[in-house]
């Protein structure tokens, strides 16, 4: 298992670089240039030189900022170097994301870093309870559709469930705030918390909630159907399995030939979707949070490309592209948990 | 030796071979060439291919019996068939097409529904956006077609008590206010009153914006019997009396000459135009808008190049009427023929030819087109033709014509309505840029469908080429292939896509390729789960024994590949290919309605969305997203309807399940 986990890790080493490599190509394309506005913006503090005086000055502040920012070649290699971190700049140090080095926000006026992780939070904590009350329902359900298959309440839920799976989520989301914000009023359509509101303590806990939870439930409804269908399909193949048969012909209760037996076999195919579903919910809950004003990594992910923040895009799609292979990482080891036939042979 | 078959011929074999089994394959394409007579011999005696049912014969059998999957497949048939064949149908739309005064109107088809009490008695008749007025010859006062002005709240359909219980004698209406004037001379109107339509306070009083409602009009001071004409422009009013007086107040940002008309006592005829007053003064001559050269130099038809000067036009003739539209005048001139200033819509129909001694009697303007009525009761419609406002049916014996904003409507002497024609309404309402939703879902339908097909295809011949490669080839190309589809499988979409489009948008690039892109974009992102399934399903086959026999024969790999293994494989494909289907219309509908993917003016299902994003504007404005929303649904669900049961029926297991 040890050796699995390493061989995985190193695999997944090999491919964040490669996806990073991709991505910084891309930003390269970007019309972003440090060194030049920062520059740029020192040279007008300096009232007092001449036109000849600051285009000197101009070059000397550029070349200065270059080398600051690294960006004082044009080898793109050399570049993504700098930019992980194992090539050193033009002063000898290295400042790459090794380093802990991500760029620096224009809108927020602060380093990425210190931006990320309030909305990383905001978002973590809405997927989360929302991938366990999605697992809390679905599970069930699906279960319950497999054993009375073809009857009238799994036809039903087949039915609903092909709906729901079939529906962009935008729509299920604007749904649910013209009914719940619009309509009822129970719920705040926008934010974390009330604007203006210095809540302390319990108040502040509820006021919280009372802003969270639609969202919340709204992320819950948009999974909910396919992981049914899902869970209910690999249920169905689990069992018709052999050793479901043989269970029952030993004699087996119905609860433990279903829950023990079945459920362990029908796991097995799920644990992907479980898993990447949860992430999936960390990286796609851009539009729900676009919708909700919610300040999650999402949101925070459109302004910067509406705002061409573009030190900000590239941390975030860094953080993406990392939550992706992690995820994946997670499933693998995910399956070792599950499943003992990858245990023994891994 | 056979002749060499052409890619058709194979395809149609396969397609043979698939759903009607091996036996009728022989029968069309083999027996051709052998000649028709050992066919016969054939039916005679019925062999076992027909006891046996081929598996492809099997599925059809066992698809059609599910009624839901069926009538999915006539609804996606029906889908399809609407938005790429219905688009060569409409004529009149264009992307970026925009009217401000049929913005956000809920659907409705009954604008040109003239109330059952008005049909026989008509007086007059009179719109300038969603709603129109009707005024009958006992004084009472109808309106119909879409009350409700935008979010306001006001509803032109509560015609006041006192409007109702009094005999009125003019009633006229502007884009958001009606105004009447009873038989006693009481003045009466209702609707929005934030530019001085028909009310006066110290708001009003205080802005030099606005004009207020003259003392005279406000005090019922006026004579009834000599008023000549009412009549409403966008935020603005005028009354006319017989003597060349003109009241005229309202919105004079809207109208900015209007302060050269306040207080005239020598005007014949008046008209509001989008941004001008028109007028006629005593002299007959010219258009008076206190502005030099505006609607100086005329023409006679429309879209004719050399425009005459006024003087030289006319020629000693005089001008009896001033008739308005947005942006032209037409001029009626004593001799009854007309004369036509300003710009007009590239759609308009043309100035129709009149018979020997037909000349026009009256003209009336809606807000692009104009009707006219000829001394022989023809009626004849020219000018703007967006909603088909234009196209005049043949009516004889008319005695009165009234133009609403888009409507026309032809009286007989009695007061009786013969026809009308025109714009009728919306069945799905407008959107925010007063643009028929139902022809942008039929438009947006064409670009989500197109971008969805054409990145499963791009999808398709990536992912199966890479699929047969690795699971055909085996060894280290496959290992290789795989890690770079997991590489791709890896990425996430959507803020990749943002990241992909973003960069797009520094590109400056036509609607057309921006579409090409994100089709690439989302095939090339999508392709993985197609290698994967692909290369499971060679795995399997090349263990079968068919795969064998063909290696024993030496046939090639590749030829093994494509004409062997691929057949066979086909009909899971199918089933994913469906699926994929579905989910990519989805994902370009999530991206457009972030603004990220199709971006207006080109409509898609996406997009025509976005504005349900707030949540105001979602309950005020439900057509805007309920139509496009249900048609989005019931799509995909029909195509995700077709692919489960084509799973469900090509699937050997399930068949012992029934």
């Amino acid at each position: 298992m040890a050796r699995y986990i390493v061989k995985r890790l190193a695999y997944m080493m090999l491919v964040f670089i490669l996806l990073t490599f991709i991505l910084f190509m891309l930003y390269q394309l970007m019309p972003a240039n440090r060194a030049y506005t920062d520059a740029k913006n020192e040279i007008k503090t300096m009232k007092r030189l001449s036109e000849a005086e600051k285009e000197t000055k101009f070059q000397e502040l550029y070349l200065k900022y270059q080398r600051m920012y690294g960006t004082d070649t044009d080898n793109k290699l050399i570049l993504y170097l700098r930019w992980l971190g194992v090539y050193p700049f033009y002063n000898g140090e290295y400042g790459g994301i090794l380093q802990g080095e991500f760029g620096f926000s224009y809108d927020y006026n602060l380093p990425v870093v210190k931006v990320v992780p309030d909305h990383m939070r905001n978002t973590m904590i809405v997927s989360l309870v929302s991938e366990l009350a999605i697992l809390g329902v679905t599970i069930p359900l699906g279960i319950k559709c497999a054993v009375k298959k073809n009857t009238r309440f799994d036809r039903f839920t087949q039915f609903f469930t092909l709906i729901g799976f079939s529906t962009p989520h935008f729509i299920i989301y604007i749904v649910f705030i013209v009914f719940f914000c619009s309509i009822l009023g129970w719920f705040p359509v926008m934010g974390v918390k009330t604007p203006g509101s210095n809540y302390t303590g319990w108040r502040n806990v509820l006021d919280v909630l009372h802003h969270v939870t639609l969202p919340t439930i709204c992320l819950t409804f948009g999974s909910l159907a396919s992981i049914t269908r899902l869970t209910r399909a690999s249920m169905i193949d689990a069992l018709n399995l052999d050793c479901i048969r043989t269970a029952r012909a030993k004699g087996l209760s119905e609860k433990v030939v279903i829950y023990s037996h079945a459920w362990r076999n029908a796991l097995i195919p799920l644990v992907s979707i479980f898993v990447g579903g949860f992430f999936g919910l960390l990286g796609g809950a851009i539009i729900l949070e676009q919708m909700f004003g919610f300040k999650g990594m999402g949101l925070l992910l459109l302004n910067a490309t509406k705002n061409a923040d573009y030190d900000m895009i590239m941390f975030l799609e860094v953080i993406y592209t990392f939550i992706m292979l992690f995820s994946n990482l997670v499933t693998d080891l995910c399956y070792g948990l599950v499943d003992p036939r990858v245990r023994i042979s891994k | 030796m056979k002749e060499k078959e052409n890619v058709f011929h194979i395809l149609a074999r396969w397609f043979v071979r698939w759903f009607f089994g091996p036996k009728y394959e022989e029968k069309w394409f083999w027996n051709k060439e052998k000649g028709g007579a050992p066919e016969k011999e054939e039916n005679k005696k019925p062999d076992d291919s027909e006891l046996i049912i081929s598996p492809g014969r099997q599925i059809v059998q066992r698809f059609l019996e599910r009624k839901f999957a069926v009538f999915s497949v006539i609804v996606v048939l029906i889908m399809f068939a609407v938005v790429f064949i219905a688009p060569h149908f409409m004529t009149k739309y264009y992307d970026a097409f925009t009217e401000t005064t049929q913005k956000d109107l809920p659907p409705t088809l009954d604008f040109m529904n003239v109330p059952g009490e008005l049909k026989d008695n008509i007086k007059s008749i009179d719109s300038y956006s969603s709603f129109t007025v009707g005024l009958s010859k006992d004084g009472k006062v109808y309106v119909w077609g879409i009350g409700s002005i935008g979010a306001t709240g006001i509803d032109m359909k509560k015609i006041p008590e006192e409007v109702k219980n009094a005999k009125i004698a003019y009633v006229a209406a502007g884009t958001d206010h009606i105004i009447a004037i009873g038989e006693d001379g009481q003045f009466y109107g209702w609707g929005s009153n934030r530019f001085a339509q028909y009310d006066v306070n110290d708001v009003i009083r205080n802005n030099p914006n606005l004009e207020p409602v003259p003392d005279a009009v406000r005090n019922g001071e006026l004579d009834v019997a000599h008023i000549k004409k009412v009549t409403c422009g966008f935020q603005a009013s005028a009354i006319l009396m017989d003597d060349g007086t003109l009241y005229i107040w309202g919105n004079k940002q809207a109208y900015a000459n209007m302060d050269k008309l306040i207080g005239r006592t020598d005007i014949v005829d008046v008209d509001f135009t989008l941004s001008y007053v028109v007028a006629l003064d005593r002299k007959q001559t010219s258009v008076y808008t206190g502005t030099k050269g505006l609607f100086g130099r005329v023409v006679s038809q429309i879209g004719e190049v050399n425009a005459r000067k006024m003087s030289e036009y006319l020629d000693g003739r005089k001008i009896n009427e001033v008739r308005a539209t947005t942006t032209s005048v037409c001029l009626l001139l004593d001799d009854g023929t007309i004369a036509l200033t300003g710009d007009f819509q590239s759609d308009s129909i043309p100035v129709p030819e009149l018979e020997e001694g037909e000349r026009f009697i009256d003209i009336e303007a809606g807000n692009y087109h104009y009707t006219g009525l000829t001394n022989l009761g023809h009626v004849y419609s020219f000018g703007g033709d967006h909603y088909r406002q234009a196209e005049a049916p043949t009516v004889n014996g008319a005695a009165k014509i009234y133009a609403g904003a888009f409507q026309s409507y032809a009286v007989d002497e009695n007061g009786k309505l013969l026809n009308k024609w025109g714009l009728r309404g919306y069945l799905f309402g407008t959107d925010d840029r007063g643009a028929n939703i139902a022809e942008r879902v039929i438009a947006g339908g064409r670009v989500t469908m197109t971008v969805g097909a054409v990145a499963v295809i791009i999808e398709i011949i990536i992912g199966i080429t890479i699929g047969l490669l690795a699971g055909f080839a085996g060894g280290w190309v496959d290992i290789f292939l795989m890690r770079v589809a997991e590489v791709f499988s890896s990425i996430p979409l959507i803020p990749f896509m943002l990241i992909l489009t973003s960069l797009l948008a520094q590109v400056s690039l036509t609607t057309d390729e921006r579409l090409y892109m994100i089709m690439v974009i989302l095939g090339i992102l999508g392709w993985p789960g197609f290698a994967y399934m692909t290369r499971a399903q060679v795995l399997v086959a090349r263990e079968s024994e068919y795969v064998t026999a063909a290696q024993a024969m030496g046939v090639k790999p590749s030829r093994i590949a494509f004409k062997h293994i691929l057949p066979n494989i086909f009909s899971v494909l199918l089933v994913t290919m469906t699926l994929r289907f579905a989910a990519s219309m989805q994902t370009e509908t999530s991206l457009s309605f972030l603004g990220f993917g199709v971006n207006y003016p080109q409509p898609s299902w996406g997009n025509m969305l976005s504005r349900a994003s707030n949540s105001v504007a979602a309950l005020n404005f439900w057509w805007q997203w309920v139509f496009t929303s249900a048609i989005v649904v019931l799509t995909t669900v029909c195509i995700n309807t077709i692919g489960d049961t084509l799973r469900d029926v090509m699937d050997p297991k399930s068949i012992n399940d029934k």
